[in-house]
């Protein structure tokens, strides 16, 4: 005799409701809490203490002595979150985002801190250093 | 006594040569450490064989030291009732004159981690019957070793970095 024991259950999943969600045409399934999505870099927060440099399994960092901040291609993160748990000033978060689909691997969505930005941060801090020692003139006249 | 120091007694009387130690890591786990000089090596693990024939080898692990070639081996003994005699077996090859007899006589498995010792660290395995790559691709050069720390590993050149887009000036 030939044994069929799935037929009863697939006849009555056949009057059941499909168990999928259609996406793009609804929500995706909602992330939980802690869900460790893309890292969102707070340059300013930053101290640069390069633990994150030190820390990241994948080569995401790259350290800019020069300004003391880091720049990250988060195109390699392996969404691991040490670098969030060890940075001590909170400058490093995880994102709920990761719907992170792209054409182009350095497109600008996975990169922080280009060497234009730099540039700029570094004008800034040479300002502010300046600004200080005139403050500092001032005081001491 | 217990299994392991039973063991122990026998490979002390047999292989005086061999050192022995019992160590006890913080969970109460004792595993036994042995290290033969690799012309006893053979025998040992003939030895081994015959102790418990069931002996079942978990894995070889070869690692540059220096001056020498380290292959050791991971075995258990005595499983029928826990806790086994966890077993590793270390034997030293000058790096001169790196030859270990094979023993895939004695354990068919040891063939496949001979195989990887061959290609990854240089030890040669006398009498091995298939000493044909493993892991490594066909094109990869000859009498270079990707286990080996000093000028027989894998030179500066071969090393690939996919490279971070700053440093490549390369983000948008
Ligand atoms: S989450 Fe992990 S892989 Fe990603 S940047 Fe942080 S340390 Fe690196
Ligand atoms: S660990 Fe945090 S503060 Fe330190 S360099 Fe990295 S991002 Fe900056």
């Amino acid at each position: 005799m030939i044994r069929l024991p799935l037929l009863s259950t697939v006849i009555k999943n056949l009057f059941k409701k499909p168990a999928t969600n259609p996406f793009p045409k609804t929500e995706p399934v909602p992330v939980p809490e802690n869900f460790r999505g893309k890292i969102v870099y707070n340059v300013d927060k930053c101290v640069g203490c390069r633990m994150c440099v030190t820390v990241c399994p994948a080569g995401v960092f790259v350290y800019l002595p020069e300004i003391r901040k880091v720049a990250l291609w988060t195109g390699r993160c392996v969404f691991c979150k040490q670098c969030v748990d060890v940075c001590p000033t909170g400058a490093l978060q995880m994102s709920d985002e990761f719907l992170l689909a792209s054409y182009d691997k350095y497109d600008s969505k996975f990169i922080y801190v280009t060497p234009e930005e730099a540039e700029e941060i570094k004008k800034k801090q040479e300002e502010l250093k300046k600004a200080k020692a005139q403050a500092k003139a001032k005081k001491s006249q | 006594m217990s299994k392991e120091e039973e063991f122990v007694e026998i490979v002390k009387q047999k292989f005086p040569e061999a050192n022995v130690e019992i160590k006890e890591n913080k969970w109460g786990r004792r595993r036994v450490w042995i290290s033969v000089p690799r012309e006893s090596f053979r025998d040992f693990m003939k030895f081994l064989k015959e102790y418990d024939e069931d002996a079942h080898y978990s894995i070889a692990i070869e690692e540059d030291v220096g001056d020498a070639i380290d292959f050791s081996i991971h075995l258990l003994l005595k499983y029928e009732d826990t806790p086994a005699i966890s077993l590793i077996v270390k034997t030293s090859v000058p790096k001169d004159d790196p030859v270990l007899p094979d023993i895939s006589d004695i354990f068919p498995i040891s063939l496949q981690f001979e195989r990887e010792a061959m290609e990854m660290i240089g030890i040669d395995f006398e009498n091995a019957p298939d000493k044909r790559r493993l892991f490594l691709p066909d094109d990869f050069p000859e009498g270079i070793y990707p286990l080996r720390l000093d000028d027989k590993g894998i030179p500066e050149e071969m090393v690939k970095n996919a490279g971070h887009p700053y440093l490549l000036r390369r983000g948008k």
